[in-house]
């Protein structure tokens, strides 16, 4: 049981760590540019909140499957299949997590005010410095909204990984998948487990409202 | 010489300004809605405008061959009517936004000039409205800027410290050698300060002075 849950966090952190960097340039692009496909890509982040997640998981799998281009070359280079190992999971919630970690710093970013962005480019500023001294600290509530987030949800991610990591002990066996083989035979475990996944949701959620409260940009 | 042709729409605005104008004060006045803050807005290149803008010898709008520099590369100072100060930086750092290579004793002398050495350690909430126009000015003369666009600068201030800031623009001017174009409502500034008075009315200058120069392709940089 505690080997799951050292895994369940170990993909949470690592997921969400990779999100942020991922959903930086993703949230500023929506947020302020606009381009031919732009719809498309927005559906594309939006998909994992209502595409079942045995689908995502069954193309993550071919994705990264040995005779893929992605699974060849990962093969190739670490010399270990992308399947059904930790690795593969990681890939598999940054897809399955990513409107998570993206939506509340595009919705943060949009909310800076049009007159700090006009100071900025007064000030000589381009895009880096830009993010860097006005944009981020001002959305610094939207972009923990959105590291808890991710993280709440990659905790609670079940067919996904269960399909990409084969749910092998040690592993790939994450804290949701244990707790659906203890359910019917060690129910004692299966209750502390759940409580300790309901307390990690119950915290995560907890700091989101708690920053939800205060406006999403400092300031307005 | 600076040159301004701006004749382009924006919104319900019809902007239409032809004017020549030397390293010196310029006072703007006119009813709302006249096109002040556009006009400077415009300057800025915060505003998509149609026309020709050459400022210090360089090119800055040239529509006729789709040239537009941008904001970022003017190196403006501008002065919003309110402050626009970052919340959570204190009042020296929003001075020193975006520098990277600060000169501290330009920044004293900034400053002094606008008395606001003791507000320097107080983040935006703990000042009051006239300081916090104060540190917004002092921003924009820090970056010794090509052009200085102030936006009802001294609205906030006390009568008394107005009257020190007037002599305190003036000698800025001087001492940089620049345009500064201030929008204002309050006579005295146009008396004291303006060596171009312009009243704008419905997006045009009352007083306007045209001129037949061609810009030199050569400036534009």
């Amino acid at each position: 049981m505690i080997d799951a849950l050292i895994i369940s966090l170990q993909l949470a952190l690592t997921t969400t760590l990779l999100l942020l960097v991922i959903a930086l340039p993703l949230a500023y692009v929506l947020a302020f540019k606009s381009f031919r496909g732009r719809t498309v890509l927005e559906v594309f982040v939006a998909l994992p909140l209502v595409l079942p997640p045995t689908v995502l998981g069954y193309y993550v799998l071919l994705m990264i499957a040995p005779d893929s281009w992605l699974g060849s070359a990962w093969a190739s280079v670490f010399d270990t299949s992308l399947a059904f190992s930790f690795s593969g999971m990681v890939l598999a919630s940054l897809l399955y997590s990513l409107p998570f970690a993206v939506q509340p710093m595009q919705q943060a970013f949009r909310a800076v005010p049009e007159s700090w962005l006009e100071l900025g480019k007064t000030r000589g500023m381009s895009i880096k410095p830009m993010l860097r001294h006005i944009i981020l600290p001002a959305s610094k509530g939207g972009v923990l909204v959105a590291a808890a987030l991710s993280f709440a949800h990659t905790m609670g991610e079940f067919g996904v990984v269960l399909m990409v990591g084969g749910s092998i002990p040690g592993e790939t066996k994450v804290a949701s998948i244990a707790l659906f083989e203890l359910v019917e035979m060690q129910q004692q475990e299966a209750a502390q487990l759940a409580l300790i996944l309901l307390a990690v949701s119950f915290i995560m959620l907890s700091v989101v409202y708690s920053i939800n409260r205060k406006p999403l940009v400092v300031g307005s | 010489m600076n040159h301004i042709r701006i004749t382009t729409t924006l919104g319900s605005l019809d902007l239409d300004v032809q004017a020549d104008f030397a390293h010196e004060v310029i006072v703007i006045s006119g009813e709302n809605g006249a096109g002040k803050t556009t006009l400077l807005r415009c300057l800025a290149g915060l505003e998509a405008c149609q026309g020709q803008l050459q400022i210090g010898g360089d090119v800055w709008l040239d529509s006729a061959v789709k040239f537009v520099k941008p904001t970022e590369q003017r190196n403006i100072g501008f002065v919003w009517s309110d402050a626009v100060l970052l919340p959570w930086l204190d009042a020296e750092a929003n001075i020193m936004l975006g520098v990277k290579d600060g000169d501290a004793v330009w920044f004293s002398k900034v400053c002094e000039a606008l008395e606001v050495s003791p507000l320097l350690k107080r983040k935006p909430a703990m000042l009051s409205t006239g300081e916090a126009q104060r540190i917004s000015l002092a921003r924009a003369w820090y970056i010794k800027p090509s052009l200085l666009l102030l936006d009802e600068p001294f609205s906030a201030q006390a009568p008394d410290i107005r009257l020190r800031l007037r002599q305190a623009l003036k000698d800025l001017q001087q001492v940089l050698d620049i345009p500064v174009l201030m929008v204002s409502h309050d006579a005295e500034d146009a008396k004291v300060l303006a060596q171009q008075h312009w009243r704008m009315r419905e997006g045009k200058l009352m007083n306007s002075v045209a001129s037949t120069k061609v810009f030199s392709t050569d400036a534009r940089r």
